[in-house]
């Protein structure tokens, strides 16, 4: 057996503390641990974006970092967007709006893919919103209307702001 | 409508990897590392063959009946394994991590045999299994052997559609638990009853005795409505064990042993006279089946054939029709599951014989698409093609680009999986209006068009209306999403248990009241049987440019559908654009390759070529609206682009690049400018 170690991340606002194994995957510790399923899981080599959240402002694939190194940081899920509020933030509200999803199982991703790009950039070209979410796959939009709802949300968070109350600091991805 | 995307964008769909349950084991499977290999010994697997001694039972889209026990797949492998990937032994654990170190200390001892890869190959190879007479498990020849005029104009080709993983986002999987009587099973699945009746049928247990229920399904592309080994493994363990057991494939899984599509060669002669009038068709198909049955192998080369007249008036044909055996993953249904290999083969060789004759590709359709419509020497009905080809000419501006920009055209008609029907079951409880189907939805939103037609029929207004997922204890018996076929038989399915339902109320209150409805308990099941299959006709339209490095850039992808009425138009065209990025995916990228020895050379989701938004244009759908017979009076939706889209992509970039296009993918090379001197 090996030895666990003790974690400590600030999940959607709320600091969550575990014992794990230290090869567990954040993606897993997410979905297994904290119970917040809407992080998805589609592929094993770090192309598909389905589990991306934003940790410590970067949008980052939770697939591919360990739950141990999530130690001590701030991780924002599609649960945290919004969470303790009546209304859907911004950027979901436009996907639901503008058809942006069908099956639903990239959107988590997309979503939190495209709210880092809109923390980053104001009127955002549609060039610029493919080029953003290159890193997240879709098999059932063909991503038109991705882009239409990204491009909505954009305006949307021109005019009503962002709602989320701990501002993640966004960094630019390295 | 707003429900279920509400749900979904906040994370709070429920998948099955969602799922958890007290005391619930993960599986994983030690999987065959050869393509062809006797087992000598397995040790070190808590499962094997000797205890798990199922096959698979053919269920869902394109299975056929009967077949040779020598070929149905063994849920784990016996003392064969057939292909790279194919399960041979199961472990579980109450962790999902301890369960994959299990999978790595599984030792089995194979003698590798030499694979057979190639399709073209297998029929002259020794037989794939002592007992077997033949590789090819499909033989047979469509229409009726002719004798070309002499002075006919000859187009030969051999064109091939390579295999391709189905890749939904969310690989399969499934959730099974066991009471001691009953076995409860949630799967991310098409079909809840197919996967039901494959139980059954597999395990040989009594169909009460089991439940399938449909969770949310993120996406499936035809890959989703059947059965397959890891499932009925979960629920023989869910059983054993008398705990819920969990299988969830991860991508590699998916890629190595799940059911992949097309995989198909024609190599066709295409006779005409010299004003362009094409006189008849000869040649054979031939299906890359893989190595059992399960899959659609058997189905497909027989559908791809009877619809090689695509929408043309063929006066002769005479084709033969081959599925054989090789060493891979069973060959399953691919969005389009044979439509879109039968269209490629035909048009592809319309451009070919427009080239030979210097004809424009566009006028040669003109001349030979069907005025009338007529049954096709191959078997299938032909609809009258030519005013909607001339509309479709029109509305897609080709004029605009014709000797312009590379453009290719395709003229289309897809075959409806609408024979069989579907099932509806409304019941109103509460003031709730609930509705269960037999096709499941996986990206289709057929909740919306089901709220849409009820507020029609009933008057009920959509927040009073739920609709439920896939439930084979909540629907007698159900058929399943694919083959274009939900805005056809399942809508009509709806309208009619609509109508029973009003007409309960009628009968009973004397007059028919939306609060009558609400205020009341009603219930009604409706199987809508139908045993035609419909068609529809279909354009696309794409030009494209080659750069000097041999990189395709698409320019405008443009779609001219008849879609009869259309239910949702935003979903239409969120399917048509989705379908349209799988079929530049065909063309450009998606392959699952082999080496020589049946080793798949594909290990993740981007090296199997899906394509990622910075590659793909923008798409624009028009929609034909000549209304279907059916209640609902819609048409197909999901399944034009991806045969169209190949079709007319290919024709760009042989505009683009001088060089004839017969293989999908293209392989990037082959696009190299030729070194001038
Ligand atoms: S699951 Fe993380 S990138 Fe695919
Ligand atoms: S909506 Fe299905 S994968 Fe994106």
């Amino acid at each position: 057996m090996v030895n666990k170690k003790h974690i400590s991340i600030t999940i959607n606002g709320e600091v969550k503390e575990a014992e794990v194994e230290p090869r567990m995957l954040l993606a897993h510790f997410l979905r297994d641990q904290a119970g917040l399923t809407g992080t998805h899981i589609g592929c094993d080599t770090t192309n598909c974006g389905a589990c991306t959240v934003i940790m410590d402002g970067k949008a980052v694939k939770s697939c591919t970092i360990l739950a141990v190194q999530a130690n001590g940081r701030k991780v924002l899920t599609i649960e945290g967007l919004s969470k303790g509020r009546e209304k859907l933030h911004p950027v979901q509200q436009s996907f639901v709006d503008k058809h942006g999803l069908q099956c639903g199982y990239c959107t988590s991703g997309m979503i939190l893919t495209s709210y880092w790009l809109l923390k980053n950039k104001k009127n955002v070209t549609e060039e610029e919103i493919r080029e953003a979410i290159s890193g997240n796959l879709c098999r059932c939009t063909g991503y038109d209307n991705i882009i239409d709802s990204v491009k909505d949300a954009s305006k949307k968070m021109e005019e009503e702001g962002d709602p989320i109350e701990e501002q993640p600091e966004i960094k630019v991805r390295a | 409508m707003v429900e279920l995307s509400e749900k979904l964008v906040k994370g709070e769909g429920r998948f099955v990897d969602d799922i958890q349950m007290p005391g619930m084991l993960y599986l994983g499977f030690a999987r065959s590392q050869y393509a062809r290999a006797r087992i000598l010994r397995i040790s070190g697997a808590q499962l094997t063959h000797k205890e798990v001694n199922f096959d698979i039972a053919e269920v869902g889209e394109g299975a056929t009946e009967g077949g040779s026990e020598l070929l149905k797949h063994p849920v784990l492998a016996k003392d064969y394994a057939g292909y790279v990937g194919q399960p041979v032994a199961a472990v579980y654990s109450d962790d999902r991590y301890v369960a994959e170190d299990l999978i790595d200390s599984v030792d089995i001892e194979y003698e590798p045999m030499k694979a057979i890869v190639d399709p073209e190959d297998s029929i002259s190879r020794e037989e794939m299994y002592p007992g077997v007479k033949s590789n090819a498990i499909v033989d047979r020849y469509f229409g009726d052997d002719f004798t070309p005029d002499s002075t006919d104009i000859v187009i030969e080709r051999k064109m091939v559609n390579r295999r391709i993983a189905t890749n939904p986002i969310e690989p399969r999987g499934v959730v099974a638990a066991y009471d001691g009587n009953k076995l409860t099973v949630w799967v991310s699945t098409q079909s809840a009853h197919a996967i039901k009746e494959g139980l059954s049928e597999a395990l040989k247990m009594e169909p009460d005795r089991i439940r399938v229920v449909q969770v949310d399904t993120g996406g499936a592309f035809g890959l989703k409505g059947g059965l397959f080994p890891e499932y009925v493994v979960a629920c023989y363990l869910a059983m054993k064990e008398k705990r819920p057991v969990k299988w969830i494939e991860t991508r590699r899984e998916h890629l190595l042993a799940s059911r992949p599509g097309r995989g198909a060669v024609a190599k066709l002669k295409l006779f005409a006279k010299k004003d362009g009038t094409i006189t008849g068709l000869k040649g054979e198909v031939i299906v890359d089946n893989g190595a059992f049955t399960g899959g659609s192998g058997e189905f497909s080369p027989i559908f791809i054939v009877k619809q090689l007249a695509g929408a043309y008036h063929l006066p002769n044909a005479y084709v033969r029709a081959l599925s054989v055996l090789t060493n891979k993953a069973p060959q399953g249904p691919y969005r389009g599951a044979g439509r879109p290999e039968a269209m490629y083969f035909i048009e592809r060789l319309m451009d070919g014989l427009a080239d030979k004759l210097k004809m424009d590709p566009v006028e040669l359709r003109l001349r030979n698409a069907a005025t009338e419509t007529y049954t096709s020497p191959l078997g299938f009905q032909v609809e009258k093609s030519r005013p909607f080809l001339e509309s479709a000419i029109r509305e897609l501006n080709y004029e605009k680009y014709k000797g312009k920009e590379n453009v290719g055209f395709a003229l289309l008609i897809l075959y409806h999986a609408t024979f069989g029907g579907e099932s509806a079951r409304i019941k109103v409880e509460d003031g709730k209006v609930r509705v269960w189907t037999g096709g499941n939805a996986h990206g289709q939103r057929h909740d919306v068009f089901i709220k849409t037609l009820l507020n029609e029929e009933l008057g009920v207004s959509e927040d009073h209306v739920e609709v439920m997922k896939g439930d084979t204890d909540m629907l007698a018996e159900g058929v399943g999403a694919w083959g274009s076929r939900s805005s056809m038989v399942l809508s009509s399915a709806v309208i009619v248990a609509a109508r029973k339902i009003r007409e309960q109320i009628e009968k009973k209150q004397g007059k028919y009241t939306v609060q009558a409805l609400l205020a009341g308990k009603w219930d009604h099941y409706e199987y809508f049987n139908y045993d035609r299959m419909e068609s529809s006709l279909g354009a696309n339209l794409v030009t494209a440019d080659v750069d000097d490095y041999g990189r395709v850039k698409v320019k405008d992808c443009l779609s001219y559908y008849d879609l009869g009425r259309v239910l949702d138009p935003d979903n239409a065209r969120g399917q048509n654009a989705g379908g349209a990025v799988q079929g530049i995916g065909q063309v450009l990228s998606e392959e699952l390759s082999f080496d020589e020895d049946g080793l798949p050379l594909i290990t993740s989701i981007s090296d199997a070529g899906v394509l990622s938004a910075d590659l793909v244009p923008r798409f624009d759908i028009k929609f034909h609206k000549s209304e279907s017979p059916l209640p609902s009076k819609a048409k197909g939706v999901g399944e034009a682009p991806t045969i169209g889209v190949p079709i007319a992509l290919s024709r760009a970039i042989e505009l683009a690049t001088g060089k004839t296009i017969l293989e999908t993918p293209i392989k990037p090379e082959y696009l190299l400018p030729v070194e001038k001197e």
